[in-house]
């Protein structure tokens, strides 16, 4: 499967009308330059034989130079990758902070107001554009209230509130919208557990129903709600591109849409085959962790 | 065919009955309609002409003469989300068109045949599937160039592996049908048993999936145009309205307020009726949600 990514991120470069080196360097076109990144690249090469160099080099962690810049590209992916995992990994903790409490109280009181709000925020959550999302909290906490910063990114180590406070927003953005698709996750595979033989067994012996519902219930719809979340993980990458440029967040996303404006094709090269690295490895780890899970299913 | 007309009546009329009764399908439907208008009869129907500058009136607040305000250049923030509604409905058609006919046609081909066709197509499909939707579209964008019409292709080739996925999945269950049998056994060509036999009774997950993606698919353009990549101005669309009004945040909220808020209109619209008509169309999700003792408001 990677495999197969590697060769439609490989062929990204080469299908670009025209010279991308060229248009890279735009108008500070220099000779000498462009013969050395032409030779760097092996564009003289045949296709298969470039395709090969690229896997080995990029197996190796070496994905070229940026054609605009001159820099390994593997150097900026590398800079950029902790700002991106952070806000992805904060987002999934905005999202599951949400989503489990809303999800099991709206299935354990099905039909209830309760429920029908729940159903309402997953309804707005799926349809709300997070970029649209993300300017209106901009326009609420950085402009009107003033509380967060409207944009940009602190290091942890450096200044650990003013992370926090870089975060919260972008965070939230993305959390809100992961959090109402897995919401209904929660509340339909909660609702399926409560109504199976070992529910009734479990309250006919007296049990109360706190502890039906933690011990018994939520034990079983724990397992189809991993693969979910794991999902909504990889989709979640999706959207950490555009919050990204929304609130100037200097990550891997980011680093691609500038590429793509500057037209810096290795960069962007190497920006796709890192995101969609990590997406296929989620989804690695979500299959292996529901056979863990769920020790009926054998891989 | 006629026992199969009727059913196919009945559940039409299954699906208005959810409209008429669900009151939320019914909003949800009532603005599409109205999208639709005002993607057709736009410029009648906008106050002003949507690229119309007027200097004296730049950054207005919303008011009488401007119920939405005005942009930077003094165009009429209202006119240009009418004419705007335009773009969305063209892109979203023509892209879930595409996706639709090549990844029916993809599944169709990869469940009916089988064996090594199924195995080549349908890892094809995996690799289109293992990028993040938004990042394959920005990718193909960087290739051909951003505009409307490589929008609208880029969108389609995102959404083609769900579509393909969906019908081989049915294709596989109705392959092996008695009727399908049958009719091979009578001498039907593959074309003719495809097109005639599989083809019908594989549609009503299709249909629920095509409403979904149209949803997204507007999403998708709005965050394309948003990043620079859809549609080009002067050229009214949601997402760029939106890209713009983000500049003017402090001085403007309406700019990027009322752009975003007909994104999110619409795509809930299309979510809820989504929702009424997997509710008529797939029998099998309705009775899930009927066994687990009401499903809530659909």
């Amino acid at each position: 499967m990677l495999l197969g990514v590697s060769v439609l991120v490989f062929l990204l470069v080469h299908l670009v009308p025209g010279d991308p080196i060229r248009t890279a360097m735009g108008p500070r076109y220099d000779p000498e330059v462009y013969q050395r990144l032409s030779e760097r690249a092996g564009f003289d090469q045949p296709l298969p034989v470039q395709y090969g160099q690229w896997l080995a080099g990029a197996v190796t962690g070496d994905l070229g130079v940026s054609f605009r810049t001159g820099r390994p590209v593997m150097g900026a992916l590398l800079e950029r990758l902790p700002a991106t995992l952070t806000l992805a990994f904060a987002s999934v903790v905005v999202a599951l902070l949400i989503a489990l409490p809303l999800g099991v109280l709206s299935a354990v009181r099905s039909g209830s107001k309760l429920d029908y709000a729940a159903t309402v925020f997953s309804q707005v959550g799926i349809s709300i554009p997070d970029f649209w999302m993300g300017i209106l909290f901009i326009l609420v906490f950085a402009e009107y209230l003033q509380i967060l910063p409207a944009s940009g990114y602190a290091s942890l180590l450096d200044d650990p509130v003013a992370w926090l406070r870089h975060l919260l927003m972008p965070a939230v953005t993305i959390g809100v919208v992961s959090g109402s698709i897995l919401t209904r996750f929660v509340r339909s595979s909660v609702l399926e557990s409560l109504g199976q033989d070992y529910v009734r067994t479990a309250r006919a012996k007296g049990l109360s129903e706190r502890v039906v519902v933690t011990r018994h219930v939520l034990r079983n719809a724990l397992i189809p709600f991993v693969t979910v979340t794991g999902l909504q993980l990889a989709t979640l990458l999706g959207g950490v591109i555009i919050v990204e440029f929304v609130f100037a967040w200097p990550g891997l996303g980011l680093l691609a849409l500038q590429a793509v404006d500057a037209r810096d094709y290795t960069v962007l090269q190497g920006a796709v085959l890192l995101i969609a690295t990590l997406f296929l490895l989620i989804n690695l780890v979500v299959d292996l962790l529901y056979a863990w899970l769920d020790p009926r299913i054998k891989y | 065919m006629g026992a199969v007309a009727v059913s196919r009546q009945q559940r039409w009329l299954a699906f208005l009955r959810v409209v008429v009764a669900n009151r939320l399908a019914a909003a949800g439907l009532v603005v599409i309609v109205l999208l639709a208008l005002a993607a057709i009869f736009g410029e009648f129907l906008a106050p002003y002409p949507p690229s119309d500058l007027d200097v004296t009136s730049r950054l207005q607040p919303p008011s009488g003469a401007h119920p939405f305000g005005t942009d930077e250049l003094g165009r009429d923030v209202l006119s240009r989300v009418i004419v705007g509604a335009r773009v969305s409905v063209q892109v979203a058609a023509i892209a879930v068109g595409i996706s639709l006919v090549a990844g029916v046609l993809t599944g169709l081909v990869a469940g009916y045949y089988g064996g090594r066709v199924d195995t080549v197509l349908m890892r094809l499909m995996d690799v289109l599937f293992a990028f993040p939707a938004i990042l394959l579209a920005i990718a193909i964008l960087a290739v051909l160039g951003p505009g409307l019409t490589n929008a609208m292709i880029a969108i389609g080739v995102v959404f083609t592996p769900i579509f393909a996925r969906i019908t081989r999945a049915s294709v596989l269950s109705v392959r092996e049908e008695v009727y399908v049998r049958a009719a091979r056994s009578l001498g039907a060509s593959d074309a003719r048993l495809i097109a005639l036999h599989v083809l019908p009774n594989v549609l009503a997950p299709v249909i629920v999936q095509t409403s979904i993606s149209l949803a997204f698919a507007i999403l998708n353009e709005a965050a394309l145009s948003f990043l620079g990549l859809g549609v080009q101005p002067p050229r009214p669309s949601w997402g760029r309205m939106l890209f713009e009004g983000r500049g003017f945040v402090r001085q403007a909220w309406w700019m990027a307020v009322f752009p975003g808020a007909a994104i999110f209109v619409t795509v809930l619209s299309f979510n809820v009726l989504g929702d009424a008509l997997r509710d008529a169309l797939d029998p099998r999700q309705k009775s899930a949600i009927e066994a687990r003792g009401g499903g809530g408001p659909a």
